[in-house]
């Protein structure tokens, strides 16, 4: 991961979370510890829809490798049985594995406190912190309700990527986040560097950007703005970027493998052109990052060559 | 469209005789056009009389002092309708309608039979082309029957109507009661200009009573404005501008106009000369906002097109707009048998409201195109919600007006060019245009349609809401008479005689060889048995549609599609919200039978449904049974109908490609790039597939690297790269 000297110390560091984002291809999947809860509707439009979405996610989730899958809806969807399985993944999981915990339905907020809104009592976002405190695992917590962005605050924390529906907890309308996320996880498109590996950011960003065009094709004023924050401080961001710091953890955390870089990651002969194409990768992402310094002949022409070797390895690496 | 200039400037001598002697004296010099007039009301503001001195504020320009005045004169005469009357004459002239009718609403309360009242009630509705200006009007005289203003008020609604007899016949009555009548003057001078006259006697007679009475001219270019007549209007704007530089209302329209042809320098220069002189009225401020925005559109330029796009769009709508642009211009051609003489230029915007400011100078206009002469502007796609309406029929409707409005010189009724243009959409393709909606059924049984040698009020002056709708509907279906009984070139050759200046009876009695009044009882014996089936069981249908959507809503799938089934070809046409196919459709879909819903989305399809998701899922269904052409169809149709939906064209892109049509994916692939999408690899390499399709090898590998910029582990790219680069 070094960087060219003159490149200066400041650019060194955003060189670097480039390369880090692309390094997440080829990563060994650890265990991933799923808990997708769809909460109480309301209403049986919503309670049909909440638990459709809570369904769908589960059976993508199923093809996934190394994947403890928990879903909770309808009448299980209780804070007893929220607490109880949080507590169990505290148990069980490791520091190098994954937790994903998704929040489907209606939330509130009242200035002070968010909370989720189950059968029987609300579970607050305190309260979920301080189970999601003893989970030792990289966290990523996707609460697509209406208010969402009251948790962040709450939530935030380092090793914890959140993903919010809402920019506040004013945003009190029931949100479409949750139906763009789900199609997030099993549409190709959202696998934006094709790694076949669906990152959070990048299931954000697709779910993002299907939220602003659902309120913009309809002409209707849009009544949630959704957020990422994953450096454990600070305010939610729409966009991450490299400039407000926001994203380099959601873009190393896999949700959902989709082909066979998994198998190929775990196989030992391969580790030889594995290297090799992190390399390259590396090579790619160095050159991308010095393109405004070049002409764009030059820059096509350097970027050409290297596409074409990296497309040669894995050439190899497929065989 | 505003007339304000036509009647803010002379004062009835009729109305005068009610006012204080010195505002009489004052407007004795102002209706002569004697410079002493400004003195005369400097010395007013001096008055001890505070409705003199309110009188004198106002005309010296000072609004706000003369608004304070008139509201203390109107709280020490709290009985009195004169003051409220010409509080409210000063609040027209400061472009706040809203407050001058509830000022006119209060003195003709306060005594209905005051004319002056009744007058500027009648002047409002007639500023605002409202229905009911002759009717107030009317009233007014019956108060006051020598108030000669109301009689120029009626010329000038008639004639707005094209209503040459009936304008010349209130003039004229107006010149009997004063023969100083200006306006009156000045009405009968437009007819003569707009007859083809190259000067007319009777603006001399107007500059004899008062020789720096512009505000002729510019009612001259008011009438031809609203015959489409732009560059004869330009011309008398700046007749008027020379006479008297300081009519700022003249200023603002011309710059207004010229706006509108596309000439947008001399448009900024007059709009700001009228805005530096204190003439801020909304259609003034709105239209230099607009202009500011211009930096952001590009113009895509060929020999006979010019595309002036919002550059946040232009990416995409170029690849739809242009060949439909040209595709259109080639059909008319041929049909009108006419060459036009320069490009035209269609403007898109996405903004809706800047649309209108475009057209009016205001917001809150309705329509979705409008043409002005070589220029043509209209809503983008983007300006509203998917499925909404058919931006192809729409540029094709204001295509033809361009060639009409060409081949006449201008000269055309409303009537025939809008008939003709709505007749022109289905002609292109029979699922384009507009459908019988609610409103114009129950217009047709109400029989509200007009005798086709007065349709041009339908549009000038409605008299009910839907009426201008209705009218578009009237003329589209004469034509369409025409066109089937007595053939396209009858349309034609009625194009060339309205250019010769020929009268909608007199065009009707040379091409049908009938009198109006025969033609509409034809028109009638062939259109009501066209709509019968409909107007019949419109109430019915529409009863039982409610029933329907309970059934639906109670999941009572069964009894909903007996319903739909039976209700359905009451009403053919209706393929708006909540339309009967699409319920029939939902239904079919719930029960589980693909077959019979795509059948009910075929045939929403057909007659012209325009609600994206319905067709995505036509073309799905297509799709799945292996009708690639079909599915394409249904998608390339949706593309004329809304064009921002990355989906389609990605799924567009990939069909054409297994239709082997790599042309169309080129195009389809270019969209999805253009709409900058969430998956810029994917649309990068299929725009490389297809590229490579048509054989752009060098096209494909720039494509293709992109797509492996933004995801260089993107394996099938990475596999056509390594085929592209061997057969370098």
């Amino acid at each position: 991961m070094a960087v060219k000297t003159q490149v200066g110390g400041n650019l060194r560091i955003l060189s670097s979370a480039l390369i880090l984002l692309s390094a997440v291809s080829t990563l060994r999947a650890a265990d991933t510890y799923y808990l997708t809860v769809a909460g109480l509707g309301g209403e049986q439009e919503y309670e049909q829809r909440f638990a459709g979405w809570a369904s769908e996610i589960d059976k993508i989730l199923k093809g996934e490798p190394n994947a403890k899958i928990t879903t909770l809806s309808g009448a299980q969807a209780t804070r007893a049985n929220i607490e109880s399985r949080l507590a169990e993944i505290a148990m069980q999981a490791k520091a190098d594995d994954n937790f994903v915990l998704m929040l489907i339905g209606h939330g509130t907020y009242d200035d002070n406190e968010y909370k989720f809104n189950v059968p029987g009592p609300d579970i607050s976002a305190t309260q979920l912190g301080a189970l999601l405190d003893k989970i030792p695992a990289r966290q990523a917590v996707i609460d697509m309700t209406s208010a969402s962005g009251g948790a962040i605050p709450i939530l935030q924390k380092p090793k914890r990527v959140i993903i919010t529906a809402t920019k506040a907890g004013t945003e009190k309308n029931a949100t479409v986040f949750a139906r763009y996320f789900v199609e997030a996880l099993r549409d190709p498109a959202a696998d934006a560097d094709k790694n076949e590996i669906i990152t959070a950011l990048e299931a954000f960003r697709y779910a993002e950007g299907k939220t602003a065009k659902f309120y913009d094709e309809l002409k209707r004023l849009s009544t949630e703005h959704p957020l990422i924050e994953d450096t454990g401080k600070g305010d939610g961001v729409k966009s991450a970027t490299v400039e407000n710091g926001q994203g380099m953890l959601a873009g190393r955390f896999a949700l959902l493998h989709t082909g066979s870089a998994a198998a190929i990651a775990n196989n030992p002969e391969k580790q030889k052109l594995l290297k090799q194409k992190e390399e390259v990768e590396q090579q790619i992402d160095e050159l991308k990052y010095r393109k405004a310094s070049l002409s764009v002949a030059d820059y096509r022409g350097q970027l050409s060559k290297l596409l074409v070797e990296l497309a040669k390895t894995q050439e190899a690496l497929d065989k | 469209m505003k007339r304000t200039v036509l009647i803010l400037v002379a004062l009835p001598l009729a109305l005068m005789a009610q006012l204080p002697q010195p505002v009489q004296e004052c407007e004795t010099l102002r209706h002569h056009g004697d410079p002493a007039a400004r003195a005369c009301w400097q010395k007013l503001t001096r008055s001890n009389d505070p409705a003199t001195q309110a009188e004198g504020l106002w005309h010296i320009g000072d609004f706000k002092s003369a608004n304070d005045t008139f509201r203390a004169v109107v709280k020490m005469r709290d009985k009195d309708p004169a003051p409220r009357v010409r509080w409210g004459r000063m609040f027209m002239e400061h472009w706040q309608n809203p407050d001058a009718k509830a000022l006119f609403q209060e003195a003709a309360k306060l005594n209905p039979d005051y004319a002056p009242a009744q007058l500027g009630l009648a002047l409002l509705a007639g500023e605002q082309f409202e229905g009911e200006a002759i009717k107030n009007a009317e009233k007014a005289l019956k108060a006051d029957p020598k108030l000669y203003e109301a009689e120029e008020l009626i010329a000038r609604v008639q004639l707005e109507d094209n209503n040459h007899p009936k304008a010349i016949e209130a003039a004229q009555r107006a010149l009997a009661i004063s023969p100083e009548a200006l306006d009156a003057m000045a009405v009968l001078g437009s007819i003569d200009l707009l007859n083809d006259k190259k000067e007319s006697p009777w603006f001399a007679k107007v500059l004899a009573v008062n020789p720096t009475y512009g505000n002729a001219f510019a009612i001259a270019a008011h009438f031809f404005s609203i015959n489409r007549r732009y560059e004869e209007e330009i011309a008398q704007y700046r007749k008027a501008l020379l006479l008297d530089p300081s009519l700022n209302e003249a200023r603002s329209a011309l710059g207004v106009t010229l706006m509108r042809l596309g000439m947008e320098d001399e448009a900024r220069k007059e709009l700001e000369t009228a805005y530096n002189s204190g003439y801020q009225n909304p259609e003034t401020v709105n239209s230099l906002r607009l202009m500011d925005t211009y930096k952001d559109y590009v113009k895509i330029k060929t020999p006979r097109t010019i595309l002036m796009l919002h550059k946040k769009e232009a990416d995409l709508l170029k690849l739809y707009f242009q060949p439909e642009f040209e595709r259109a211009l080639a059909a008319y051609d041929k049909k009108y048998k006419f060459k036009l003489s320069k490009p035209v230029q269609i403007e898109v915007y996405p903004n809706h409201e800047d649309f209108a400011v475009r057209t009016l100078g205001m917001p809150g206009l309705g329509a979705l195109g409008v043409t002005f002469g070589y220029v043509v502007a209209m809503d983008s796609p983007s300006a509203r919600k998917p499925g909404q309406w058919h931006w192809a029929s729409t540029m094709w409707h204001e295509l033809s007006h361009v060639y009409v409005l060409e081949m006449t010189n201008h000269k055309v009724p409303r009537w025939f060019t809008e008939g003709l243009a709505v007749f022109e959409e289905t002609a292109a393709a029979p699922d384009w245009g507009d459908r019988l909606d609610p409103g114009t059924i129950s217009a047709i049984k109400g029989k509200k349609l007009l005798p086709v040698a007065e349709l041009d009020r339908g549009f000038m002056h409605p008299t009910y809401p839907e009426q201008v709708t209705v009218s578009y509907y009237q003329g589209g279906q004469i034509c369409t008479f025409i066109n089937q009984e007595w053939g396209y070139d009858k349309l034609v050759a009625m194009i060339h005689d309205f250019g010769d200046s020929l009268t909608t009876p007199q065009v009707i009695e040379k091409e049908l060889q009938m009198k109006p009044e025969e033609f509409d009882r034809k028109f009638a014996s062939w259109h009501e048995p066209r709509v019968k089936n409909t107007v019949e069981h419109y109430d019915e249908w529409r009863k039982r549609l409610r029933e329907m959507g309970t059934l639906m809503k109670d999941k009572k799938w069964d009894d909903a599609i007996k319903e739909g089934e039976a209700i359905r070809d009451f009403y053919p046409e209706y393929v708006e919200m909540d339309s009967v196919y699409e319920r029939l459709a939902d239904a079919y879909t719930a029960k589980g039978d693909k077959a019979k819903t795509q059948a009910e989305l075929e045939r929403y399809s057909k007659i012209g449904g325009r609600d994206p998701e319905a067709l995505k899922k036509l073309s799905e269904l297509q799709l799945a049974q292996g009708r690639k052409k079909e599915a394409a169809a249904t998608l390339d149709r949706l593309n004329l109908i809304y064009v921002e939906d990355e989906a389609v064209h990605q799924r567009l892109g990939a069909i054409s490609m297994d239709l082997n049509n790599p042309t169309a994916a080129v195009r389809e692939y270019q969209a999805v790039l253009a709409g900058k999408p969430l998956d810029p690899a994917s649309a990068h390499f299929g725009l490389a597939v297809a590229y490579k399709a048509v054989n752009r090898a060098a096209d494909a590998k720039e494509e293709v690297i992109s797509a492996l910029e933004a995801a260089p582990g993107f394996k099938p790219a990475q596999k056509l790269l390594l085929e592209l680069s061997a057969k370098e």
